[in-house]
């Protein structure tokens, strides 16, 4: 059957997967609509926007995912090709350890790691100059934060800041 | 005579010394957010959002006026030196900009470009001054579903002017809707998607979201390359430009400024837009079209003046309606907010010294702009060697602690990071940014809007097609909806489509 068709079913293609996630936030959207209560039209409910919001996301969605699969579309990896795509992935993954350091360890034991991760990975900043903005542009912001304009940034376990 | 008291007020407002600091700093943030590639006005704005909270509201929303239509004179001389664009709005003036600095002629290319922009400022400026009073009474008269219209226009409008598939932004635009409407609900205060977190009861923070879409993403696609960059090292001279190019840019900057300042007031429109239409104007006026994109000063005069005045004119919809009219505006939507101000018909008749206080501060801006654009433009192509491995990880710990010090909570942080991942793979996938924006800022507006008008016209539907300006507001939406399914329409909407809808 499908070698009659000129449709090519393609399951690396990104604006399939794109579409798909749009329609499952569409039918979250609509689901949560639904438990709000969607009242009347005299008499719109708190779910009565979400719902027919979430109708239309699904409506959008579906045309995104039809013609991904009548037209084609890019795979994901050509929209990755010739991008130093490790580089933002550093950057992700520092920002996540970030993340989770910084109500543990607090703003200044958290935001000079990463300040040093981020100059040493992005282009390799060399060691001289990264460690002193490394510790200089946090300390710097700190102070001016808490002595200056007395906001008390998250100071951790350790009480550090 | 009522205006000339009213501007006379405004200036005695703009012209106290810390509203004239806070001015400067705005100015200058504005040209060097302009200056720099990479960095946007809508990243340096939501960066500064919380800096607003601890002057006054004229101080804070003079401020970030001024980054705004800092920015559009910082752009051109980036775009005219480096041949990149430093903001969205001033890709055209890469064409012929930077053409003419290859000449040897970058100083009149910038000269023109800031005479231009403040020629076409000022413009902006006293239309705004004579429309806004005049359109924010009619305003007063403007019911619910009216407003709900307009906004449905705005939106879009904006999905209309969006790059790449029309679909993906209005996609966009309904998880804006969607994520606007976490927290309580405004009328019976019932919380919504809020998953049983307590801080997500006062619903997403506009400075996180923006943050995180348009600064961190911005970042983390900057980092997939290596930024090179081809500056004009020659010494810049003759930055007054010449009789004969005066005559050759006072109409490009005239037609520019009329043709800016009309698309700057439409709903979804704005300085990207109104550049290019300004480009696309001035190429078809000309008998030698042919000297376009070969360092034609036409092809800069035009542009630059379109984009300020479209800065100006953006401004209208803001002050008279309470409606942005583009990300930009809503974000400044957000800093009187943060004031507890309400833009909108009201405004002017209940705070005169604030509006009128704003639109002479931008007179004041204008000039500003004037003196650190021309004569310390040396000072701004030293800025441009400025290394970027430097740059990024700086931006990422401003922006890390501009959220943090918006709300004193850590969850915004977390909030921030997470949009940053989630704009950096919408982008990557081709979903913009902007309509998800403007929608997340509407969406609270509009579900009003629509509730009110749904209940005082007891679930008549008619009432959005009764009244002439929701029905005209909805009959030119429709058709932009429709419009992409008839080739012609869908190539023109392909040739003015907008990188960052601004």
């Amino acid at each position: 059957m499908s070698n009659n068709s000129n449709v090519k079913f393609r399951f690396n293609n990104s604006e399939l997967w794109g579409g798909l996630i749009g329609l499952g936030l569409g039918l979250f959207v609509i689901r949560s609509g639904l438990n709000l209560k969607l009242g009347t039209i005299n008499d719109p409910g708190s779910g009565y926007v979400l719902f027919y919001t979430g109708i239309l996301m699904c409506l959008f969605a579906a045309s995104i995912i039809i013609a991904s699969l009548t037209e084609g579309g890019p795979t994901f990896g050509s929209r990755w090709e010739n991008a130093r795509w490790t580089k933002p992935l550093i950057v992700i993954a520092s920002l996540t350890a970030f993340a989770f350091s910084l109500d543990t360890f607090g703003f200044l034991l958290s935001s000079i790691p990463l300040m040093v991760l981020l100059l040493r990975l992005i282009d390799p900043v060399r060691w001289s100059l990264a460690i002193p903005i490394a510790v200089i542009a946090p300390l710097g912001m700190w102070w001016i934060l808490k002595r200056l304009l007395l906001i008390q940034l998250p100071s951790g376990i350790f009480e550090i800041g | 005579m009522d205006t000339i008291i009213n501007v006379a007020h405004g200036f005695g407002i703009a012209l106290l010394p810390v509203n004239l600091v806070y001015c400067f700093i705005g100015v200058f943030i504005g040209t060097l957010v302009g200056v720099l590639p990479g960095i946007g006005p809508i990243s340096a704005m939501s960066l500064l959002l919380p800096v607003t909270l601890s002057g006054t509201p004229e101080s804070g929303i003079i401020m970030m006026a001024g980054i705004y239509y800092g920015s559009m004179y910082g752009g051109s001389t980036t775009s005219i030196l480096v041949n990149i664009p430093g903001e969205a709005a001033s890709v055209v003036t890469c064409i012929d900009g930077h053409q003419m600095a290859k000449q040897g002629r970058a100083g009149p290319a910038l000269g023109i470009s800031a005479f231009g922009s403040f020629i076409a400022g000022t413009f902006a400026l006293i239309a705004l001054m004579l429309v806004a009073p005049s359109l924010a009474s009619v305003a007063i008269a403007f019911g619910p579903a009216d407003y709900f219209s307009l906004m449905a226009l705005g939106l879009v409008v904006l999905t209309f002017l969006t790059q790449g598939s029309m679909a993906k932004a209005l996609l966009m635009a309904c998880i804006g809707i969607v994520l606007g409407l976490i927290g309580l609900d405004s009328i019976t205060a019932q919380p919504r998607l809020t998953f049983g977190r307590i801080e997500l009861i006062d619903g997403i923070g506009l400075v996180p979201v923006v943050m995180g879409l348009f600064g961190v993403a911005e970042v983390l696609l900057n980092t997939e390359h290596i930024i090179k960059r081809d500056i004009i090292n020659a010494k810049i001279t003759q930055l007054f430009p010449s009789k004969e190019d005066w005559k050759a840019s006072t109409g490009p900057v005239a037609r520019g400024t009329v043709l800016g300042f009309f698309l700057g007031i439409l709903p979804g429109g704005g300085a990207v837009i109104s550049s290019f239409a300004s480009y696309a104007l001035e190429k078809r006026l000309s008998k030698t079209p042919e000297r376009f994109g070969n360092g034609a000063i036409e092809g800069v005069a035009g542009p630059e003046a379109a984009n300020n005045a479209a800065a100006g004119g953006a401004f209208i919809p803001l002050m008279t309606l309470g409606i942005p009219p583009n990300v930009v505006m809503a974000l400044l939507l957000g800093a009187f907010v943060i004031h507890g101000l309400q833009p909108g018909p009201l405004l002017i008749t209940q705070n005169p010294g604030l509006f009128w206080g704003i639109v002479a501060s931008m007179y004041i801006g204008n000039l500003m702009l004037l003196v650190l654009n021309l004569p310390l433009i040396g000072m701004w192509v030293q800025l441009l060697k400025l290394p970027y491995n430097i740059l990024f990880p700086l931006i990422i710990l401003f922006t890390i602690i501009g959220v943090y010090c918006s709300s004193n909570n850590v969850f915004d942080v977390y909030v921030m990071i997470a949009f940053g991942v989630i704009g950096y793979f919408m982008r990557k996938l081709g979903y913009e940014p902007a309509p998800l924006v403007l929608a997340f800022v509407l969406g609270p507006m509009l579900e009003n809007n629509l509730r009110k008008s749904l209940i005082l016209s007891q679930g008549d539907l008619m009432t959005f097609v009764t009244r002439p300006i929701s029905a005209t507001c909805l009959a030119l939406a429709v058709v932009l909806l429709v419009g992409p399914l008839l080739p012609s329409l869908r190539k023109k909407r392909e040739l003015v489509a907008l990188d960052e809808g601004v």
